[in-house]
């Protein structure tokens, strides 16, 4: 087990950049792909896609982004990644669908972002949990997926 | 086990408490596991603190506190005095005052173990206010309880089912409810617990100090 409890820069930082190129020329930087649930923890265990045994153990105040860079010595880096987020995309029939979808998803407490005509869900989970739950809305055309 | 080569030179004189949710439906068993999880945290020389939610009452702080368990300064309770899902996820402002108060009074706190009030299968835990959080179920509340597929259930990062050895007074067929624990969880963990007795908490306890406590003991 490999304790990281710190972070020492982002990858695009000027004066750790050079040095990540450098490892990652050697194949020496190792990348810890995190949902982007996940990289609000500040404790989290599991592996490196090199299979090594990392703890992250950060103080509050610090929070893990992508790109943040938690080891950085002569023989390697391990750096932060965060999985590309997956959002579902879905438009209202009209004015009474999108109010009964936007007090769907609050009473669902799902975060969601507007663009346009369309509200966009975060996955958080598989894409099919949320489906189930949208179905009488689909199944009627009041919402169809975007 | 060795400790990553930083370019910053002093490590962290003390890394600062783990901080672990636990969460599920009135009258699962929350706060006795809670009690069952205190004397083993002990014994193994975690420093340990409780944070309970009620809504209304102090119930189960005064509860923990009386118990013996463990000093009851080092039990606070939160009264949510409204939804108690929305005070450990929308805002769990209070829960994280009460956190931090808890680190500041008592330096070397390893681990603070944060009870819900008690909800619905829909609470879950802000990853704001916990680095990891369990969901306690029971075998008395019905075996479908899986099959509901509650964000509660399916997004925890440990499924605790409670109450086990009720199983044959409650009509619940246990090896189809272990199978649809596990069917639900997608393969994340499930532990089953009888938390009156103790049985399988040691599981949990092992649980806990793998994900977050590392290489306290």
């Amino acid at each position: 087990m490999l304790i990281l409890d710190r972070i020492l820069g982002q990858a695009s930082d000027p004066a750790l950049a050079d040095r990540l190129h450098d490892l990652s020329h050697a194949g020496q930087v190792e990348i810890l792909s995190l949902s982007g649930s996940d990289i609000q923890r500040h404790r989290l265990r599991l592996a490196s896609d090199r299979g090594t045994d990392c703890a992250i153990r950060l103080e509050r105040h610090q929070q893990l982004r992508n790109g943040s860079v938690l080891m950085l010595d002569a023989q390697r880096a391990i750096v932060v990644q965060m999985q590309d987020q997956q959002f579902l995309s879905l438009q209202p029939r009209d004015t009474a669908a999108a109010l009964e979808l936007g007090y769907f998803a609050g009473n669902m407490h799902w975060t969601v972002r507007f663009a346009g005509d369309t509200l966009q869900i975060p996955l958080n989970g598989p894409e099919t949990d949320y489906l189930e739950r949208l179905a009488p809305m689909l199944a009627d055309g009041r919402v169809q997926r975007a | 086990m060795s400790t990553a080569l930083n370019a910053l030179p002093l490590p962290q004189a003390h890394p600062g408490a783990a901080r672990v949710g636990i969460g599920g439906p009135v009258g699962s068993g929350k706060t006795r596991l809670l009690e069952q999880l205190i004397p083993r945290f002990i014994a193994r020389g975690i420093e340990l603190a409780i944070i309970t939610n009620d809504l209304a009452t102090r119930e189960d702080a005064e509860r923990v506190q009386r118990s013996g368990l463990i000093d009851p300064q080092r039990v606070i309770p939160v009264e949510t005095g409204a939804c108690p899902h929305t005070a450990i996820r929308e805002d769990p402002t209070l829960n994280l005052q009460m956190a931090d108060a808890l680190e500041a009074r008592f330096k070397n706190l390893d681990l603070i173990l944060i009870e819900s009030g008690g909800d619905n299968l829909a609470s879950t835990f802000s990853l704001d206010l916990v680095d990891y959080w369990i969901f306690v179920i029971d075998v008395a509340g019905g075996d479908d309880i899986p099959r509901k597929r509650g964000p509660g259930v399916l997004s925890c990062d440990l499924l605790v089912v409670n109450k086990y050895d009720l199983a044959p007074y409650v009509g619940v067929d246990l090896p189809r409810m272990r199978r649809e624990s596990a069917q639900a969880r997608d393969g994340r963990p499930v532990l089953f617990t009888n938390c009156a007795t103790g049985d399988g908490v040691d599981a949990v306890v092992d649980a806990i100090s793998r994900a977050v406590l590392f290489d306290q003991p």
